[in-house]
């Protein structure tokens, strides 16, 4: 095992990056959690690059496409067969203490992976801890895509961050976030993953070394450096991003232009019902029927009121929450830009010492790494691009399935409520004679 | 005679003037009627057909555009059945010229109501306009239904002025105005009167007064509540078609994903689109209504002819007792009440023993006149009871029926667009799975 660092990006599968120290994640090996969780560098710098299915990654070249290929292959098992990973959160909690209050939710973890010393876990974490967890993923692995999670910020008058609703919202994005990184190949063997996992209490150190690492993520978001040719595959990721980014903000519009029409309609519905009632008082033969009418107006108003809530808090969060996974998805898109501006920029300045020195026939190996960088990172991209449209996929299957089903189980009860109306109506009629209508 | 009553009380009523005999004599066949089911629409076929636009000039000799509507009957027997019908044009105020001399005619009978003159009570995508096309063909329902049921009616369906109607357009006007209905017609002052100072009104009939006022103020709340439904139904139904639209603008960027989302988009068009034939189902509901909310006039106008012919009744009483008791003072020289009579004696001196004759005589006479009046009034007030009655029993059971039909009919619709509901969303659920 190098004695460098564990912090190696485990998803190159290839010799040569895995021994060096990665660029952004040297420092790492600094901060480790709380001294009650043993060491668990093992696994990600060692020689052979286990996959989570058991599999020995090929380690040749960069280019090599077949190793592209197998780790595309190996990443796309989403179905679980192979999953050894799994994390739920839920059980919120609201704790106050003297200084502050504040909701905690469980984290449970059940695997088989040797990295863990239990199969089980179950902990405690707050928000800020899921916070700390992504911006440390953020760090350690910065040419990968990071789930998102929900928003941090919510402003005090408008919004209970103590309601069911708000908890329960943020609590399904929570868990979401976790098991997408949890499938994750090469983010769910970060160490930084398992202590959150695993740990009593989670040892945040917010030193100067997490600053600085901040400090470096952010130059590679900003970049001094200027791209000249950004591949086609890339550039055509960022427009799709864009164009859906766009669809996405009609969807949640329309939605909630239909939450509020049905309200509307809701509150129609409430008035007219009760004029059956009303009307019920004044008949005798009729009073029957009307009553019924009414009543299976006030069940047709609850079930639109379920479908309404239903559809304000499983559909938009969820739809909203996409939104910031794009935006972070972009992010990555212009971190690979970075690397590969600066690759060039230091290629072109090596050319030209190259031409002052005609004595220089090697290429220095600054621009190597540089270059190397560049592959590594387009590879990553490449793969959690597949995944993330996989992920989409999926979701958005389940997500308007269950918009369909909400609609369906509306209308189902309504219909109930009406075919059991009908022999109500129908009772005490001597004869179906075929009276004068309209 | 009665201070308020003049000789257009006894005018005559063309040839359709109903003794009391025959008035009785309807009362049974009514029964017996009903009993065999021979109104005049078991015998006839009766139709509002079509509708056009003519232009003519109105009374005050301007330009006009109006509708009219073709009455088609043809009598219902097997061997007419290729026959073509006959036919006329009438435009609506002819219908509000038959239906007030019915009215006039019959006070006893709840007379079926004419559909709207203007649309009102419409939700917002119904145009209010006379001229539209749609207004028109359901006024043109609503006076086949009107026509239909006064051909069903008992009494109304013999009326020769109705029967003329249905089948000659050659002076049917002159001859309703010969009948000379309108000067029968009992001023609105009068019934207002009437109304406020009856002492002992039938309380069936306070009771039915009250019941109309109620089923009008319930169902014109009913249907303004209906429309403002139908509206909000209107909009969420048209918004899931903006999913139409994105959901295809979204699968053109996507690969696997387009196909389904593309055939989802579709079923979304076809949902938004759904909702017109279901309102346009429902308006039906609401002029089946609209129909006993109108009806709910012609049950306060029997009311309030019931309670003048009470009135009536009673001032003629009030005057038969006012004379006897005058007689009665006449005869006894005792002056009970202050009487002008009783003053002027006091100041000016008895009146002489022919004088006294003479008076009691005139009052005699005015006695029997009276009790004449009285008996007369109080037959026509138990007959009309009578009839008003046996025809509001009858309008009652066709309520019930009616709007129990309706509401199975309203249950019905309701269910079907569940069904359409539910059928949308889980083919739009199955491409979603798809994607």
């Amino acid at each position: 095992m190098s004695a460098c660092t564990p912090k190696s990006l485990a998803s190159s599968g290839q010799k040569p990056i895995q021994e060096m120290c990665h660029p952004l994640g040297a420092e790492e090996a600094v901060l480790t959690p709380s001294p009650d969780v043993r060491n668990i560098t093992s696994s990600i710098g060692e020689k052979d690059q286990i996959l989570p299915n058991g599999t020995p990654v090929e380690t040749s070249s960069p280019s090599s496409s077949s190793s592209l290929l197998n780790r595309l292959q190996l990443d796309d098992d989403l179905d679980g067969e192979t999953r050894d990973l799994f994390v739920t959160v839920d059980d919120p909690k609201k704790h106050v203490s003297t200084m502050e209050t504040y909701i905690t939710y469980r984290v449970v973890t059940k695997t088989t992976r040797v990295e863990f010393d239990l199969p089980e876990y179950t902990v405690r974490r707050r928000y800020q801890d899921f916070d700390w967890l992504r911006t440390k993923l953020e760090d350690s692995q910065p040419t990968h895509l990071i789930p998102p999670l929900p928003e941090k910020f919510v402003m005090k008058g408008v919004v209970d961050r103590f309601s069911e609703e708000f908890v329960e919202t943020r609590r399904k994005a929570l868990d979401k976030f976790l098991k997408r990184v949890a499938d994750h190949p090469v983010l769910s063997f970060n160490e930084h993953l398992n202590s959150f996992l695993s740990a009593k209490d989670l040892n945040k150190r917010q030193g100067l070394a997490l600053l600085s690492k901040m400090g470096e993520s952010v130059k590679y978001v900003t970049g001094g450096y200027k791209l000249r040719g950004r591949p086609v595959e890339f550039s055509a990721m960022g427009d799709y991003l864009d164009m859906f980014t766009q669809k996405l903000g009609t969807i949640d519009r329309i939605a909630q232009r239909i939450i509020k029409e049905q309200s509307e309609y809701q509150v129609e519905l409430r008035e007219y019902g009760p004029v059956y009632t009303t009307w019920a008082l004044s008949e005798a033969e009729l009073q029957g029927p009307l009553e019924g009418v009414a009543s299976c107006m006030a069940n047709c108003s609850s079930a639109l009121d379920e479908l309404t809530q239903d559809m304000s808090e499983d559909f938009l969060p969820v739809l909203r929450e996409y939104v910031l996974y794009i935006e972070s998805m972009k992010i990555v898109l212009k971190k690979r830009d970075n690397i590969q501006a600066e690759y060039e920029a230091k290629l072109e300045a090596a050319a030209f010492r190259k031409e002052e020195k005609a004595s220089c026939t090697q290429v220095p190996t600054d621009v190597e790494k540089c270059h190397d960088r560049v592959e590594c990172c387009n590879a990553d991209l490449k793969s959690d691009w597949d995944r993330w449209q996989n992920n989409k996929r999926q979701d958005f299957r389940q997500l308007l399935t269950g918009m369909a089903d909400h609609n369906i189980q509306y209308y189902e009860k309504c219909l109930a409520a009406w075919e059991s109306v009908i022999p109500l109506l129908r009772d005490k009629q001597p004869q179906e004679t075929e009276t004068e209508e309209d | 005679m009665m201070a308020d009553s003049g000789p257009k009380e006894v005018a005559v009523i063309g040839n359709t003037e109903l003794t009391s005999a025959e008035l009785d004599n309807n009362i049974k066949n009514t029964m017996v009627e009903i009993e065999k089911g021979t109104s005049l629409l078991r015998k006839l076929e009766i139709s509002v057909a079509e509708a056009e636009k003519r232009t003519g000039k109105n009374t005050v000799n301007m330009q006009e555009i109006y509708t009219v509507y073709l009455i088609e009957t043809r009598p219902v027997d097997a061997l007419t059945e290729g026959i073509t019908p006959d036919s006329l044009w009438r435009r609506y105020s002819e219908f509000e010229l038959l239906r007030n001399y019915l009215l006039v005619t019959y006070p006893f009978v709840v007379v079926a109501p004419l559909p709207e003159k203007r649309a009102e009570i419409v939700w917002h995508k119904l145009s209010a306009d006379n001229m539209d096309p749609d207004f028109v063909e359901r006024r043109r329902v609503g006076l086949e239904n009107f026509l239909h049921r006064v051909a069903s009616h008992p009494v109304l369906c013999n009326d020769n002025i109705f029967n003329i109607f249905l089948t000659e357009d050659k002076d049917w006007k002159e001859m309703v105005y010969e009948t000379g209905f309108q000067a029968k017609a009992d001023s609105r002052l009068k019934a207002v009167n009437a109304a406020f100072r009856v002492k002992n009104p039938d309380g069936r009939f306070t009771e039915l007064k009250h019941y109309s006022d109620e089923l009008q103020t319930v169902l014109s709340q009913l249907l303004r509540v209906r429309a403002r439904v139908a509206d909000r139904l209107y909009g969420v139904y048209k918004v899931h078609g903006n999913y139409g639209r994105v959901f295809s603008e979204w699968s053109a960027i996507e690969k696997e994903m387009g196909d389904g989302l593309q055939s989802a988009g579709h079923h979304m068009d076809a949902y938004a689109a759904s909702v017109d034939d279901i309102l346009e189902e429902e308006e039906h509901y609401a002029d089946q209504l609209k129909e006993y909310l109108f009806y709910t006039d012609a049950l306060r106008a029997v009311c309030r002819k019931h309670e003048l012919t009470q009135f009536e009744l009673e001032m003629v009483a009030l005057d038969l007792a006012c004379k006897k008791q005058q007689k009665e003072e006449l005869v006894t020289g005792t002056v009970r009440t202050f009487s002008l009579k009783g003053m002027t004696s006091k100041l000016f001196g008895q009146e002489t023993a022919e004088q006294r004759e003479a008076k009691l005589q005139v009052l005699e006479q005015q006695l029997k006149e009276g009790e004449e009046a009285v008996k007369e009034k109080n037959t026509e007030s138990d007959e009309f009871v009578k009839t008003a009655w046996v025809d509001i029993e009858r309008f009652k059971d066709q309520k019930d029926r009616d709007l129990k039909e309706a509401l199975i009919s309203y249950a019905v619709m309701q269910i079907s667009m569940c069904k359409k509901g539910i059928q949308v969303w889980t083919n739009a659920k199955e491409c979603f799975n798809k994607m």
